[in-house]
């Protein structure tokens, strides 16, 4: 019993980071109908970020995450303006392709500028875990679901209780009608895709110091996202939150029970069992954003 | 108040409209009829900047906004109804009729307009939390007029209101119409219930082919040969 409580345990911890890479790619993959290869590579970028602002420059740990964000924000902003707005309106495997380039392209340069070693980052959490009883957990991964949960209910709010919110998703629904309401669609465009960037990195950045840092870091974590918004149903934020904590158990019980080799096949798993039993993923069309 | 110059404009290959000037003077309900594929809905999608034309020019008070984009056509006060009401359909009503406030700042007064809106279509009030998509047609339409109103347009361009529409609902859309009219606010109707909009409107168009082929009183219109025959069914 008491495993199975460390496991839930875990199952939180790892699932707020899985579920704001859900969000962000759900954000982009789901709404935007972009196939954003990217998304890992972002993971990677918060988590560098987090390692030049902490080991490099020497500033505190808590600064690092606030700047990861945006960052990361920052990166996805240039990726649309420069890679995607040309291709609007064009088709779906055209900007697929240019997404795949720009993800060779930017874990190349990752390798090129800090190498290949993996990095870690020290935190300024105590060694010694907290210990509930049967089940102990580290303060930094209690750290990391704190700050998951900030950021997944700051997402929430920006979406459905913000004007820039509400016009994201009068464009996704009705883009035609969305701009003779008056808004910018290139600029809801360039934000959304930044913002589901940024919300990759902050994943990075908070996972990153929890295991170690390395180029292709960010690749399972793409795959797990692709997952995580399949299984939610694209477009449906709530879908991502939930699919993330489930994603989460089910690695967590896999490598707990099965075999720890079969933690990051639970992800595959999980995509084939969708789509052959629930293709629309498990909740309905109508909680969709867009 | 607006005027049209010969207008041109077309999707990928093919031409839409091929010229066509028209005018709308400020207080008018003005019809624009004809067939399907005429390129009524063109004409009010160029003029409000959905599709650029290729040439022509066109004025709004004076002020060219020929190719300017759709958010500063409305800015300068011309909303767009588009067809097929085109609500959003996964947003609450409230959450609609705030889109179409979208460009204002002033809340405490878009606060009272919504409520001036609420108050002339009740059943909007009593679904403001309600997904748009779960509405009835006639609903989405009264959201659809609400939501254009909201901008506080001096032009207000409908586009086959009546279309799909039960017909007390559809005689109800035109009585909201008129009383838009008469209220101050200019109206460009497009419409394919040519008798209903020649009966209503204060000057009109007849559109074939991407062409203005005829223009007057929606009177004369109607005491046209060519418009008994082939609009009004004899």
């Amino acid at each position: 019993m008491s495993e199975f409580l460390q496991h839930l345990i875990n199952m939180l911890v790892l699932g707020g980071t899985y579920a704001l890479l859900g969000i962000g790619l759900t954000l982009i993959f789901g709404i935007m109908n972009v196939v954003n290869f990217t998304h890992g590579v972002l993971y990677t970028f918060g988590a560098y970020i987090m390692f030049i602002v902490v080991q490099q420059l020497g500033l505190n740990f808590f600064l690092a995450l606030p700047v990861a964000v945006v960052a990361g924000w920052l990166l996805g902003a240039v990726i649309e303006l420069t890679l995607l707005r040309p291709l609007r309106g064009s088709d779906i495997d055209t900007t697929m392709l240019v997404m795949i380039g720009a993800w060779i392209a930017m874990q190349s340069a990752t390798l090129w500028i800090w190498g290949g070693v993996a990095k870690s980052v020290a935190t300024p959490f105590p060694e010694a875990p907290l210990v509930l009883g049967p089940v102990s957990v580290s303060w930094l991964r209690l750290f990391v679901l704190a700050a998951a949960a900030l950021l997944i209910v700051v997402t929430y709010l920006l979406i459905n209780r913000t004007k820039l919110g509400c016009a994201m998703r009068a464009t996704f629904q009705d883009q035609d009608t969305a701009s003779l309401m008056g808004v910018n669609v290139d600029l809801i465009y360039t934000s959304t895709f930044a913002i589901g960037s940024s919300l990759a990195a902050a994943a990075g950045a908070l996972l990153g110091p929890v295991y170690v840092i390395f180029p292709q870091m960010g690749d399972l974590a793409a795959v797990k996202a692709f997952a995580i918004v399949i299984l939610g149903g694209l477009g449906n934020i709530t879908g991502a939150v939930i699919g993330g904590f489930i994603l989460a158990l089910a690695e967590e019980l896999g490598a707990g029970y099965i075999s720890s080799g079969y933690r990051d096949a639970m992800g595959f798993l999980i995509i084939i069992a969708v789509l052959i039993f629930k293709p629309t993923g498990l909740f309905a069309r109508s909680e969709r954003v867009g | 108040m607006l005027e049209v110059h010969d207008i041109v404009c077309g999707y990928g290959g093919v031409t839409a409209l091929r010229g066509i000037s028209l005018q709308v003077q400020a207080g008018q309900l003005v019809a624009l009829i004809g067939a399907n594929g005429a390129g009524k809905s063109t004409t009010l999608r160029a003029i409000s900047g959905l599709v650029p034309p290729r040439s022509g020019q066109m004025f709004f008070d004076g002020k060219e906004i020929t190719r300017a984009r759709p958010p500063r056509v409305l800015a300068s006060g011309i909303a767009h109804c588009p067809e097929g009401r085109r609500v959003f359909p996964h947003m609450t009503v409230e959450e609609n009729l705030d889109m179409g406030a979208y460009l204002r700042g002033d809340s405490a007064e878009v606060a009272a307009d919504r409520d001036r809106i609420y108050q002339e279509f009740p059943r909007l009030a009593e679904r403001r939390r309600q997904a748009a998509g779960t509405l009835s047609g006639g609903e989405q339409q009264m959201l659809a007029i609400g939501r254009a109103l909201m901008s506080r347009p001096r032009l207000i361009m409908f586009d086959e209101p009546s279309l799909g529409l039960a017909p007390n609902i559809v005689e109800r859309t035109f009585a909201i119409i008129r009383r838009i009219r008469d209220a101050g606010t200019t109206v460009l109707l497009v419409e394919q219930n040519a008798f209903a909009a020649l009966e209503m409107c204060d000057h009109a168009y007849l559109l074939e082919n991407g062409r203005i082929v005829l223009a007057g009183t929606g009177a004369a219109l109607i005491e046209n040969e060519h418009v008994r025959k082939a609009y009004l069914g004899g």
